[in-house]
């Protein structure tokens, strides 16, 4: 590249590394060096004027300014205002927000719900995905396609009809403990505390096919060769699935974790739709919450504090959960380990032995 | 050999057991469609009634209030349709940009894109109602899909998609040949990505389809819902006091409606969702 510019003439004479005898031929030269400067420029993805890429990029850099920088910006100065005057009030709302115990018994309810669902899916899809890539499995195909159909069901669509199927006038399932003299009446999954673990069960049968779908097309990336040496050496199903399906699945693991987490404490449409069956508490969830609070109550400054605060949490508690998970990184989870220590001297002095 | 037998049958067993948990819902949705308010209440849950009701059942659908549940099937349509095709094209093209140029902001933009993932969309949607609403953009087909082009999501896939399909040799061949940037993209770029942008538009086609809270926050004319807000403003009715005749049979087969199509090609399409979901958990690392 130096010798070139300096070919070019560009610069003035006698600073650069250009012999006399170059510079006299230079014209000549600088057609033949031209062509492959322009290539290798180009391969760089440098070369072209540099507003090409930024031109590229325009329409999704300006709807992305537009319609997602623009409005948070917009929660933001509008949760530092005041609702009845609209004067800058500074942190105020988020005082107010930070010691309402509705918002924060949503926040917990959240989690108590995230502990128990994400646990009981996540296990549940992993158990589906590793028996469905086991040798024992038959109909893999029609079960992986019939696991995966709720993907394709509208969360909303789901809460209608489980809705509906927990409901003791409608569904006959539910009168069977009382059939059976196990109970003294329908069951009422709608009744009380049962709520949010029908809720629970909504979500699971939702979910629990995208993860394993997710784990299922994660393990047939898996190199078999390494599967069949392990069989070959007398490795039981379970201790392959344990000591390398699930290593190897381990970041998309923690990956569906995160995202459940990201779910669940943004939870709105399910408790919506079964919010009109019976009556849920005001802020069952937080995104009902400031949904009421903005549209019920039409205390936008409310609601825009309310959302800021729930984003911090998420954010915050998927940072210290995928934090976390690298702590135990360092113990060894989950991870493929070499072997241990005790067993290799042994190899090596039967390796000696035999030669 | 019979403990094989015995673990394959086990297996077996759980894994319709799973299965039948799966299609239950579904199951009893065909089956209520096919039954009259009277006689949801009086049969047996899981048995269907029969054809006759069942055609009642689909002109009382039709036939409620003009023609509103047609209007949300188009609706539907309409938003998923051009959004996906949208969000695809602008997150190809950018993506695309993103692996295959360096320009001053780059990182920056990856950066913001990766960001945003974690952002909770309750923080945008009330702020874009109310931006909507002075743009008197609120309340129209423009109003619901200009929102959903933008997809940090689609844009991050795209961009390491884009990395390992297109091949850099093919996109300096055409720089040599003397087409223009975006003459390569349109003729070398997109055939070299279509697997990727197949899996992508189906996956932002069912999103939208099943897309509540941003519809429902942004519209108030009945005419304008998409099916999944329209099928729960009628469910709510049915749950409220002073509602003459309850809309059962409407909601059950409203529902059946809005997922049929869904369903009915999700084994075909099964594998491109999946392939799509699968890249974008291991790219996440």
């Amino acid at each position: 590249m130096k010798v070139q510019q300096s070919e070019g003439g560009a610069r003035p004479p006698g600073t650069g590394g250009g012999t006399g005898q170059d510079r006299g031929r230079a014209p000549q030269r600088l057609r033949l060096v031209r062509r492959p400067s322009v290539i290798a420029a180009a391969e760089q993805g440098r070369g072209r004027p540099a507003r090409i890429p930024l031109t590229m990029v325009t329409p999704f850099v300006v709807l992305f300014g537009f319609f997602f920088v623009l409005p948070l910006i917009y929660s933001l100065v509008k949760s530092t205002t005041s609702d009845v005057s609209g004067a800058f009030t500074g942190f105020t709302n988020y005082s107010y927000v930070l010691q309402l115990g509705e918002f924060w018994q949503g926040v917990v309810r959240m989690i108590y719900f995230g502990v128990i669902q994400v646990t009981v899916m996540i296990v549940l899809a992993l158990l589906l995905a590793l028996f469905l890539d086991s040798p024992y499995c038959r109909g893999r195909r029609f079960f992986s396609v019939v696991y995966f159909l709720p993907f394709a069901v509208p969360g909303v669509i789901a809460a209608i009809m489980w809705g509906f199927l927990f409901s003791p006038q409608l569904d006959v399932l539910l009168h069977v403990p009382q059939d059976l003299g196990m109970a003294s009446g329908p069951v009422n999954p709608l009744g009380g505390s049962a709520i949010l673990y029908a809720i629970m069960l909504i979500v699971t049968w939702e979910a629990t096919g995208y993860n394993m779908t997710i784990y299922l097309t994660g393990l047939s990336s898996v190199t078999r060769d390494v599967i069949e040496a392990a069989r070959l050496d007398g490795c039981s199903e379970w201790r392959i699935a344990w000591r390398i399906k699930i290593p190897l699945l381990r970041p998309t693991i923690i990956f569906t974790i995160i995202l459940s987490i990201i779910g669940t404490l943004q939870l709105f449409n399910e408790p919506e739709i079964i919010n009109s069956l019976t009556t849920l508490p005001a802020g069952y969830t937080p995104n009902l919450l400031i949904y009421q609070t903005a549209f019920t109550d039409g205390n936008i400054p409310i609601a825009a504090a309310e959302s800021v605060v729930l984003a911090v949490i998420i954010i915050v508690a998927s940072v210290a959960f995928f934090r976390i998970v690298r702590r135990r990184d360092a113990r060894g989870w989950g991870t493929a380990r070499p072997p241990r220590r005790a067993t290799e001297p042994v190899r090596l002095e039967q390796a000696g032995a035999a030669s | 050999m019979t403990a094989r037998r015995l673990k394959v049958m086990t297996g077996l067993t759980l894994l319709i057991i799973a299965a039948l948990f799966v299609l239950l819902p579904i199951y009893w949705l065909i089956a209520a469609s096919t039954k009259s308010t009277g006689v949801l209440f009086s049969s047996n849950t899981f048995v269907p009634s029969g054809f006759a009701s069942l055609g009642r059942n689909i002109s009382a659908l039709f036939g409620f209030q003009g023609d509103l549940f047609r209007d949300w099937i188009v609706n539907s349509v309409v938003y998923s349709v051009v959004t996906s095709c949208l969000v695809v094209y602008v997150a190809s093209l950018t993506g695309y940009t993103l692996a295959k140029f360096k320009f001053v902001g780059r990182g920056a933009l990856l950066a913001t894109v990766i960001g945003s993932l974690m952002i909770p969309s309750s923080v945008l949607i009330i702020p874009l109602f109310i931006l909507e609403r002075s743009l008197s953009l609120s309340n129209s087909y423009e109003g619901v899909i200009l929102p959903l082009i933008v997809s940090p999501f689609v844009v991050y896939f795209m961009s390491f998609y884009a990395e390992g399909a297109v091949p850099t040799s093919l996109i300096d061949a055409g720089r040599v040949d003397g087409a223009g940037e975006l003459r390569i993209f349109h003729k070398i770029a997109i055939p070299a990505m279509t697997p990727g942008l197949v899996t992508m538009f189906l996956i932002t086609f069912i999103g939208t389809w099943n897309n509540y809270f941003l519809p429902l926050v942004l519209l108030q004319n009945g005419d304008k819902y998409p099916l999944t807000v329209g099928l729960s403003i009628w469910f709510t009715d049915i749950y409220s006091s002073g509602v003459s005749q309850p809309l059962y049979p409407e909601v059950i087969l409203g529902s059946l409606v809005s997922i049929l199509p869904m369903l009915v090609l999700f084994p075909f399409l099964q594998r491109y969702v999946a392939r799509g979901l699968t890249l974008g958990a291991l790219g996440g690392e």
